[in-house]
């Protein structure tokens, strides 16, 4: 179903400013001169002190808010014709789960707005909580739920429509370190799974180089890119995160953060 | 677990007012009070059960007359709701209004709307009894439908979902417990304003003239048997709506997901 050949470009980001409330005293800078490029089946990081416009940028991709200037394609229409399309999924920091709906009628919600049949949006949905292994947990409700299972649930909810994009701001934001490690792992699996493009909104160093392709480290007043770190890890397991090459990217990213090109940084590793 | 737990939570209240009970009791035999002044419990159970049946047809009236005025209060609450959540300018013409009319002794409009109306009939006391429902409704639903978590209503953006469908999937579910705290407010109120609404004239056969017509015939104990008639009604018409909620909603009262 994903409308993108794999290898072509999923994302695009040119010249994006997000300036809140302007012309006005209170005017914020929250994006200025954003420009990025991601490529379909690629996991892309955003990460930076809050203030950033990590989480901006990732609503103007998303529709959820508009842009000042610049120009957005997703899967190379506006973000308004990919959000109407139904062309990325997305996950936040609170699950947003409905209470007054069972876990499996929180999953068919996507496909309900779009208007499939009660069966067939039963039957997608049973298949998602398989995949994200919640199939036990289909008619409770989504406050007997753990954290941890409630994000599982949201991120389910999120792949409804097979987008061939998932947001996600932070959704492993408010776990615990342990739930953490095994929902990087988890979203992992169900990314080779789905080979789906992702675009991931974080605070930990840590996270952001476990998972992603490549790290997008922003800073803030005004939010902008200072620069990209590339992590090259291979397929992750449980001894990645003990690994010399995930050090080297978390001193890189750290370095990018401080505002140090990543050349400098490996400079100083081979003086010590 | 939870049985000892509600139990827990009965007991106080019951030894509470068996306490006081006593003392009423005690203090009306020790100091030969008057019925006039006070009489003692056991004389007014005794007049409730010798007259259980007058007792029941002026609760049946009153509750009549609170029930109509409940049910027609709360769908024009809830229309009156719809409309503010859905315009901003509505809202921000009906809130006032809204809370003028909470404002106003709605009960002293009783005889106005005693002539306005037909005084022979029930209606004026079914409009006193809307009015005073209206406000509790109003308020609260509103709250529920426009209290949405920012971040669901982003997500109903995400999914392209139009004003409509998120008012159906989203909004209305929301305020459904916003809904039972108003009713819970509203109902025991409403049998309150259907009974002093009897006060103004108009037919006789409820709770509220009931007592007026005791007291003056000087059947002391007979009122107050009509007032213990009355609490039980109001105490029904409030655990009917407690009943109804636990029914229908599973969900409150559970911590919410986030």
């Amino acid at each position: 179903m994903s409308n993108v050949p794999a290898g072509g470009q999923a994302v695009s980001v040119q010249g994006l400013w997000k300036i809140f409330n302007e012309g006005l005293a209170n005017e914020v800078t929250a994006l200025s001169d954003v420009s990025l490029t991601i490529t379909s089946g690629e996991f892309v990081s955003l990460i930076g002190p809050s203030g950033c416009g990590k989480s901006t940028l990732l609503r103007v991709i998303g529709d959820l808010t508009d842009a000042s200037r610049g120009v957005v394609e997703v899967a190379g229409v506006s973000p308004h014709e990919a959000r109407v399309q139904q062309l990325y999924g997305i996950a936040f920091q609170q699950a947003a789960l409905f209470d007054w709906r069972t876990v499996v009628k929180n999953v068919e919600l996507p496909l309900e707005l779009l208007g499939w049949d009660k069966k067939k949006r039963a039957a997608r949905a049973l298949e998602l909580l398989e995949m994200v292994q919640l199939s036990d947990f289909a008619n409770h409700r989504p406050w007997e739920l753990s954290g941890g299972m409630q994000q599982r649930v949201a991120i389910a909810r999120s792949l409804a429509v097979d987008p061939p994009l998932l947001l996600m701001d932070e959704p492993f934001g408010a776990l615990d370190e342990m739930t953490r490690e095994r929902m990087q792992n988890e979203l992992l699996r169900i990314r080779l799974e789905t080979g789906k493009t992702i675009i991931f909104v974080t605070h930990s160093i840590p996270e952001a180089v476990y998972l992603s392709d490549r790290v997008v480290v922003m800073s803030a007043r005004p939010g902008r890119i200072t620069g990209i770190v590339d992590i090259n890890l291979g397929v992750r397991n449980e001894d990645t995160r003990e690994t010399d090459a995930f050090y080297a990217g978390v001193t890189n990213v750290r370095e990018a953060l401080r505002g140090r090109s990543v050349g400098e940084k490996q400079a100083r590793i081979g003086e010590v | 677990m939870t049985k000892h737990l509600s139990l827990s939570l009965i007991w106080p209240p019951i030894l509470i007012a068996a306490l006081f009970l006593g003392a009423w009791e005690l203090l009306v035999v020790a100091n030969d009070i008057q019925p006039y002044l006070l009489p003692a419990p056991t004389f007014i159970v005794e007049n409730f059960t010798s007259d259980i049946s007058l007792m029941w047809a002026a609760a049946y009236y009153t509750g009549t007359t609170a029930f109509l005025g409940l049910v027609f209060g709360t769908i024009a609450a809830l229309i009156m709701s719809l409309l503010a959540q859905r315009l901003i300018t509505v809202n921000r013409l009906i809130t006032p209004l809204a809370a003028g009319l909470a404002t106003v002794p709605i009960i002293a409009l009783t005889p106005i709307l005693n002539n306005m109306f037909n005084i022979t009939s029930r209606t004026p006391r079914v409009l006193v009894t809307m009015i005073i429902v209206l406000f509790p409704m109003f308020v609260n639903v509103t709250r529920g439908l426009l209290q949405v978590q920012p971040v669901q209503l982003e997500l109903m953006r995400s999914l392209n979902a139009k004003p409509r469908a998120t008012l159906r999937i989203l909004r209305i579910p929301n305020a459904i417990p916003f809904f039972f705290t108003g009713l819970k407010i509203a109902a025991p109120l409403a049998v309150i304003a259907a009974l002093v609404a009897e006060y103004f004239g108009g037919p006789q056969e409820g709770l509220g003239s009931r007592i007026a017509g005791a007291a003056a015939n000087t059947a002391y104990g007979r009122a107050w048997a009509y007032v213990v008639a009355s609490i039980i009604t109001g105490l029904l018409f409030y655990l009917i709506v407690v009943a109804v909620e636990k029914w229908t909603t599973p969900w409150t009262g559970r911590s919410r997901s986030t």
